[in-house]
């Protein structure tokens, strides 16, 4: 049996980064291959899914995929009118994401290829291509158990949960932590004392429900895009500063985050500073998570 | 003769935002009904129209925009009034709520007068 795996082709948040500064941590926008068991699953169609596809291509042995789509901001599907196997009629697609209908997600994936945005309209692709219905609460992909959950980004966004061989893997590429406790700080002006204790109690359950999300994760991908000095000036874009996440991450006892959606303004050697202050946190608490950065080629062995 | 009450639910999984609502509706003559969860609430709004809905976005089961579309498609409730709530602030959440017939789009924390003054503007 081929071996089991999970591979980062695409880490960038927001848009490519193709630049020389750029390139140790990658500047494809989201895409990872789970692989296990010869059954494919691909989280996400950013950039990343380009050489993702083609790769496929060369080696021929899989034609069998389920891609999941967080949602359908550019930067999660911009890959899809470069990805190969969707132009050759041996590969069967499936595709899962937010929606009511399959013919909406339908609707949005052929969107961004209507002309005049693209030469190449879905109705060239030859693959079969088909979707589940979005109202499935659980999807069943060979070995892999996938539940999803929403996540705090403008419009209707997922996050995704992926049991496979008694590990869980929470795929969760755009998602702003602590809305409702850093939106309690600013606004209770005026508020009399038992409506600040109410919602005091209410923030701790958002948090107590939140962490029971991501509970004993053995691999949390999350969306790690801003340094405080960021998220400053960009609360309410719909990503996480990495301080609230690698202090989630820790009480949530996950074994390994691995900080995702990076910002295309920070070249790599913000990005590694950024784990440092992750790594500092960790030993000031005393955490046994391991934190990593995503980065393109990066692969973990899931067998 | 009873009192005639009106019909408020309210979805959100948080506990203590039920508590928020009931006391926030204490002096009210209307019958609120809370919901934890989109799979309750629809069981009982498959044959009931409320005088109003208020509805959470971010659920663990189901996301609230995702319910208020499924819910515009019963023709009980094609034109519910519905309130979202949530801490959930962006603007493209309020443009689909608007698109789906949501009449205010309010943003948690709300002070109680803020409940109170919302049931007494929509429920004449």
């Amino acid at each position: 049996m081929a071996k089991s795996y999970l591979r980062f082709w695409g880490v960038r948040g927001s848009y490519p980064a193709p630049f020389e500064t750029h390139l140790g941590i990658g500047g494809n926008t989201p895409c990872v291959e789970i692989n296990v068991d010869d059954h494919l699953l691909i989280c996400d169609a950013g950039t990343g899914i380009i050489p993702l596809g083609n790769k496929l291509v060369a080696d021929g042995k899989q034609d069998r995929l389920l891609i999941l789509l967080s949602h359908f901001h550019w930067d999660h599907i911009s890959g899809l009118p470069f990805f190969t196997p969707a132009f050759i009629p041996k590969y069967n697609i499936n595709f899962f994401g937010p929606g009511d209908s399959k013919e909406i997600i339908k609707k949005y994936i052929d969107g961004q290829m209507k002309a005049p945005y693209f030469p190449v309209g879905t109705e060239e692709w030859m693959a079969n291509i088909t979707y589940i219905d979005p109202k499935e609460r659980k999807i069943k992909h060979g070995p892999m158990e996938i539940t999803y959950y929403s996540a705090h980004h403008p419009g209707i966004t997922y996050g995704y949960s992926i049991k496979i061989k008694n590990k869980t893997i929470i795929y969760i590429p755009d998602n702003e932590c602590l809305f409702l406790d850093k939106s309690i700080k600013e606004n209770t002006k005026g508020f009399s004392e038992e409506e600040i204790t109410m919602f005091t109690k209410m923030n701790e359950e958002e948090y107590e429900t939140a962490v029971k999300t991501i509970l004993n994760t053995d691999i949390l991908i999350h969306d790690a895009q801003y340094t405080p000095e960021d998220y400053k000036k960009k609360k309410g874009w719909g990503h996480s500063c990495y301080i609230d996440v690698i202090n989630m991450a820790i009480d949530a006892n996950v074994k390994n985050l691995y900080l995702f959606s990076h910002d295309p303004n920070n070249n790599d050697k913000v990005i590694k500073n950024i784990q440092k202050e992750c790594q500092k946190i960790i030993e000031n608490k005393n955490s046994s998570l391991k934190c990593f950065i995503a980065k393109e080629s990066l692969e973990i062995s899931l067998d | 003769m009873s009192e005639y009450k009106r019909t408020v639910v309210l979805i959100d999984d948080n506990p203590t935002s039920h508590k928020f609502f009931l006391r926030s509706m204490e002096d009210l003559s209307i019958d609120l009904k809370t919901y934890g969860n989109t799979d309750d609430a629809m069981a009982y709004l498959k044959d009931n129209k409320p005088s109003l809905l208020f509805l959470n976005i971010i659920m663990p089961d189901k996301n609230g925009l995702t319910f208020l579309e499924e819910l515009r498609k019963l023709p009980l409730h094609n034109d519910t009034h519905v309130i979202m709530i949530t801490s959930k602030d962006y603007s493209q959440d309020r443009t689909i709520a608007s698109e789906l017939g949501a009449l205010d789009f309010i943003v948690k924390p709300m002070s109680m007068r803020t409940i109170t003054s919302i049931m007494l503007d929509y429920i004449k």
